[in-house]
């Protein structure tokens, strides 16, 4: 029964850190479905609305905001950051670089990498910031059926509610209004989305802004979880893996790869650790992915990539 | 069906001018000089060899090339520049030579995509699928099934388009132009690798179309039987100048038509 009770704990930690990681995967996949870029500046989003975050949050509430109304309008604020990011960035890198090849528009990602992380900083500062939108302590669940029970902790199951809203959110916007529709259509034939009167530029807005506010959804959790600090754009290293598990292309994919890495690490930690020594957690996703690359190039839920030769 | 917008237009008017173009790419011309126009309800036709220039016209035409030179009069309206989408706005829709379907979606979805622009409700409505953009939703899905009935695919609204066949693909796009009620409609090889059949059912709904809603046509083909049994007037471009104009009877007697689709010794 211990035995049981320490794999549930382990499951659910990992399960839950998974959810994190498909946050940060979520905003790749959509700007690849839509414009076949893959933006490598992804994690400097993050950063770029943590900080914007965080750091309006602190300034508001030092000048005696009661703290809800403090978190409302820090987050407006940080949304409307990532808005003029996302302008910014259609109107000066990809608007002026439309029909060039993908590789070119992956190349003007990275420059915006540089840009966004040194703009941000410049900005908001380069500290560690503390941010505590969530409790950080633990739950320990089922304390009768097992001894000690499960730890499980508080932020983990936020981080989990909170993309659960998202990804139905996403899902209806897809599904359900004319702009999803467009965006589908767009990633499926740029010249007959054109032809329907699909403005590219404002597709490539809609989609950037929309990576934005998956970054800054991302970046309440994780500035919760680790405080809001440079580090966090490393996160886009940890959604490679998920990315390549579940497929470029594709939503569900993204999360259903987040809960992989997550529990794969969390468990081969624990039950491969004492036999090939610790420290798994950090190469284990990168050589689940490689194993995914040799079995199935296109992801678990990617589309099937066929070439006519 | 008429976009509500812009002036009126009587039939027998000119409906699109194209004046004295050019394009090139680089160094080569794609089209030079050619000035031909179209008038409204009437099929009109752009044929000529490989190379002449007729899917660059009609990409001139739809604003997906910009000319270097020369005016077009769309609607009593002159530019030199203008955008695909602003173009489909003004009421040009087309067609693609090698069919252009968002092949994730089904048949529906993608006759649905034809209404984008007609579409006016805001996004948070349409996602909750309340009040009036739920109302508009119908409206535009009532519309959409019309053109279902009238192109006879009632059976594979809901399929996946890149599970149809070739022939029915083409349908499926020719819906979605016709979900947005074009006033200019421009097809790019609407029989190209079809067989004697699906040539027939599509010429029949090219008929019916310019019948029914009253669409000005432009086509682009290479099967002169066709052309010549469709349309009301003809231009012929070779090495993109225009060396002919006229009915299909004058077309077809034309003897640099002849040369330039038989060849002569130079």
């Amino acid at each position: 029964m211990i035995l049981f009770g320490q794999f549930l704990e382990v499951l659910v930690s990992g399960l839950l850190a998974g959810v994190l990681y498909s946050l940060v995967a979520l905003g790749f996949v959509l700007i690849f479905k839509a414009s076949g870029v893959f933006n490598f500046a992804q994690g400097a989003m993050v950063l770029l609305a943590g900080l914007a975050l965080v750091r309006s949050l602190d300034m508001m509430v030092a000048n005696g905001l009661p703290f809800w109304a403090a978190i409302m309008l820090a987050l407006l604020f940080a949304a409307l950051v990532m808005a003029i990011t996302a302008f910014m960035v259609e109107r000066f890198v990809l608007g002026p670089l439309i029909n060039q090849d993908g590789l070119t528009l992956f190349m003007s990602t990275i420059g915006v990498t540089f840009i966004i992380e040194g703009g941000a900083q410049m900005l908001f500062g380069s500290d560690v910031y503390p941010l505590r939108l969530f409790p950080s302590d633990a739950w320990f669940l089922f304390e009768d059926s097992f001894p000690g029970g499960i730890l499980v902790s508080k932020i983990d199951v936020w981080g989990g509610l909170i993309a659960a809203v998202l990804v139905v959110g996403l899902a209806l916007f897809f599904q359900k209004t004319k702009t999803g529709r467009a965006l589908r259509a767009v990633a499926d034939d740029h010249a007959a989305a054109q032809s329907v009167g699909i403005s590219l530029n404002w597709i490539w807005f809609i989609v950037w802004l929309v990576a934005g506010l998956v970054a800054l959804v991302a970046a309440t959790v994780w500035g919760t979880k680790l405080g809001v600090q440079f580090s966090i754009t490393f996160l886009a290293l940890k959604a490679l893996p998920v990315l390549i598990i579940g497929g470029f292309t594709s939503v569900p994919g993204a999360i259903v790869g987040g809960l992989i890495v997550g529990a794969g690490e969390k468990l081969a930690e624990a039950y491969l650790g004492p036999f090939i020594g610790g420290g798994i957690e950090y190469w284990f996703a990168y050589v689940l992915a490689l194993v995914v690359l040799m079995a199935r190039p296109q992801g678990l839920f990617g589309e099937r990539i066929i070439e006519r030769i | 069906m008429r976009a509500p917008d812009g002036p009126p237009v009587t039939s027998g008017d000119v409906l699109l001018s194209i004046d004295n173009v050019s394009l090139s790419f680089g160094g080569v011309k794609a089209i030079s000089g050619v000035s031909f126009d179209i008038r409204k309800g009437e099929i009109r036709a752009i044929i000529g060899p490989n190379g002449a220039g007729k899917t660059s016209m009609l990409n001139i035409i739809n604003g997906f090339y910009h000319p270097q030179q020369g005016i077009i009069t769309f609607k009593g309206e002159a530019r030199t520049r203008m955008r695909p989408h602003d173009a489909a706005d003004g009421g040009i829709a087309r067609t693609f030579q090698n069919v252009a379907l968002f092949r994730g979606m089904s048949a529906l979805d993608n006759i649905m995509a034809g209404r984008t622009l007609k579409m006016k409700r805001n996004m948070f409505w349409q996602m909750l699928r309340i009040g009036p953009a739920l109302a508009e939703e119908v409206e535009h899905r009532h519309r959409v099934e019309e053109i279902i009935d009238f192109l006879k695919i009632q059976e594979i609204r809901r399929t996946p388009v890149s599970r149809l066949p070739y022939g029915l693909q083409k349908r499926v796009e020719l819906g979605r132009a016709l979900a947005m009620e074009p006033e200019l409609l421009l097809f790019d090889e609407p029989m190209a690798g079809m067989n004697i059949e699906e040539k027939e059912d599509m010429s029949r709904f090219i008929l019916d179309v310019n019948e029914h809603y009253g669409t000005t046509i432009a086509l682009i083909e290479h099967d002169m039987g066709v052309v010549m049994d469709l349309s009301d007037r003809v231009v012929v471009l070779d090495h993109g100048i225009k060396i002919a104009d006229g009915t299909p009877a004058e077309v077809k007697s034309n003897q640099a038509v002849i040369d330039a689709y038989l060849g002569v010794a130079h």
